[in-house]
């Protein structure tokens, strides 16, 4: 099966900056694919990529086999855009903007207002639909972006950075809605900065760092790659002296000593054990840090994570 | 089919936006006209002995309806297309499956509308004055609608290369009402010295302004078909250009 995006070594220039070098990734239909980044990484660049809102200087991208710059009809019809930045029309209302959106895809009018109707009633917007979108709260306006996209029923979601500066109700609201919306069929691409976000809804994740792919892999994958868990243990008294001359377990020693963490697995939490009872330390709590994808994220994109080995 | 509902939105949205504004899009031109009517053509034209064959006042009207055509058509493209890269919502169009074609030639289209509503606006206040029978219809319409379209593109262009809301104006105040005027708008060629005259034939206002007015009243300055030829050749000319921008993306696509 073709896949729902595919992008091949992609490069793009702002001017001399280079924004995206020799990027590839691959989405498949019905997955929930997560783009993870820092800020500046590239993620938006990469979309704006895919959905026509950037050229690029080389490279190929394909959406379900369709090339975006020469069969740019075929591919944008496929693909619902839900950006960062609030983007609506000035001079139209609520509905309007739903409605005329869904005309610039071909939907016919009454169709597209029977849509609104329910998208309107959906996202609790139903009250607003003769307003202009500055009368709306930032919830409200993020919402009008999920259901303007939604209008002509895109095969493809894209979502850039949908839950930033959104309250926690309405994060997990979208959460629940986007997995539905998996479930039923819809191929999602979701870019976030926020772990929690990918780890919670994606089967798969691509990590960019610095305009470059620097993982894809799914998100279990990713976890796992970080070994085992990591033991924390909280301790009496400072044990800076008693670990000084130890080098059988790779440990770090913090808080004034008296707390030691290290990789769990090959006897470490024996041979720690072993250590303080010979030196008559007591342990006050033991904590277990399992890996998460942040821990992936940030040895991937070169920064020291708590958990990072 | 599917193609044809985007167009037609796009064209709907256009109309609707240049309504949204009307106190800003159409009464402006029909009051300004109901001015320049009553004093330069009812007052002071009295002075003025015929030109050509008819009144001043008749002389002046087709003059003003071009003027204003092009003012219309203009300020709705580049006013249009300006606020919605300001305001981004140029990128909801962008992502559409509007082909650029349709894109741009639905953006005329709003243009054109805006550019009948207040031409027709100024040719009722004009009835007010003065009523004389149109000459040659169809000429009129052709003018008006090439003429329209001509700038129509010409406001896109601008739209595309402005950074501010100021230098769409500046292109109004200093290119186009300045070779509206010089077009002939008030006055016949045979009025003015010979190398103005020389000059004014190579200002394309001349040649428009010429052709409604034999439209119109049946006198020109110069024979109608080249003016035709030429209006259309323009129109032409940058509605390829318009085109292209659109398909390159320039400053439109990051």
């Amino acid at each position: 099966m073709l896949p729902a995006i595919s992008v091949n070594h992609l490069t793009k220039f702002y001017r001399r900056f280079k924004a995206l070098e020799d990027v590839s990734l691959a989405v498949e239909p019905g997955e929930f694919f997560g783009f993870l980044g820092p800020n500046g990484a590239g993620k938006t660049t990469t979309i704006n990529v895919v959905t026509g809102l950037a050229n690029y200087q080389s490279g190929e991208v394909r959406v379900f086999g369709h090339d975006v710059t020469r069969e740019y009809r075929l591919t944008r019809a496929a693909i619902g855009l839900v950006p960062q930045e609030f983007n609506f029309d000035p001079f139209l209302s609520v509905e309007q903007i739903l409605v005329f959106e869904a005309g610039y895809f071909g939907i016919p009018s009454r169709e597209a207002k029977m849509r609104a109707g329910e998208l309107l009633e959906f996202f609790s917007l139903a009250s607003k639909r003769t307003e202009g979108y500055k009368k709306l709260s930032g919830g409200m306006k993020r919402r009008l972006l999920i259901a303007r996209a939604l209008m002509h029923r895109p095969k493809i979601l894209i979502l850039d950075e949908p839950t930033a500066g959104v309250d926690l109700e309405l994060r997990y609201l979208l959460w629940d809605f986007l997995k539905k919306l998996n479930r039923e069929g819809t191929t999602i691409l979701l870019t976030t900065h926020y772990i929690e976000e990918a780890e919670r809804l994606c089967g798969r994740i691509g990590v960019i760092h610095q305009g470059k792919i620097v993982a894809v892999d799914s998100t279990a994958a990713l976890i796992r790659k970080m070994g085992g868990d990591r033991m924390e243990f909280y301790l009496k008294n400072d044990v800076t002296k008693v670990f000084a001359g130890v080098s059988s377990v790779p440990f770090t020693v913090e808080s004034s000593g008296r707390k030691i963490s290290f990789k769990a697995g090959e006897g470490a939490i024996p041979a720690v054990l072993k250590i303080l009872q010979g030196h008559g330390v007591e342990v006050e709590q033991i904590d277990v840090r399992r890996p998460t994808l942040e821990d992936a994220f940030l040895k991937l994109i070169g920064k020291k994570g708590d958990g990072g080995a | 089919m599917k193609s044809w509902i985007g167009f037609r939105s796009l064209v709907w949205r256009e109309i609707v936006r240049f309504l949204s504004v009307f106190s800003q899009t159409i009464f402006p031109p029909v009051v300004s006209s109901f001015l320049y009517i009553f004093i330069f053509g009812f007052s002071l034209g009295g002075h003025i002995e015929q030109v050509q064959g008819v009144s001043y006042l008749s002389f002046l009207i087709p003059g003003l309806i071009m003027m204003y055509a092009i003012d219309g058509s203009y300020a709705n493209t580049s006013g249009s297309l300006f606020i919605s890269r300001w305001a981004n919502n140029i990128e909801e169009l962008l992502v559409t499956p509007l082909s650029y074609v349709e894109m741009v030639f639905a953006m005329l289209i709003g243009g054109l509308t805006r550019c009948l509503v207040t031409t027709a606006g100024v040719y009722l206040v004009s009835l007010i004055f003065v009523r004389f029978p149109v000459a040659h219809p169809f000429e009129v319409l052709y003018f008006l609608v090439f003429v329209s379209l001509t700038f129509s593109s010409i406001g896109l262009i601008v739209a595309l290369f402005a950074e501010e809301f100021e230098h769409l104006s500046i292109i109004t105040t200093f290119v186009i009402t300045p070779l509206v005027f010089f077009g002939g708008v008030f006055h016949s060629i045979s009025m003015v010295p010979d190398a103005l005259k020389w000059l004014t034939s190579f200002n394309p206002m001349f040649y428009m302004v010429n052709g409604l007015r034999h439209g119109m009243l049946g006198i020109s300055d110069v024979p109608v078909f080249p003016c035709m030829g030429l209006v259309f050749l323009m129109c032409f000319a940058v509605f390829l250009t318009t085109v292209y921008l659109f398909r390159i993306g320039f400053k439109l696509r990051k």
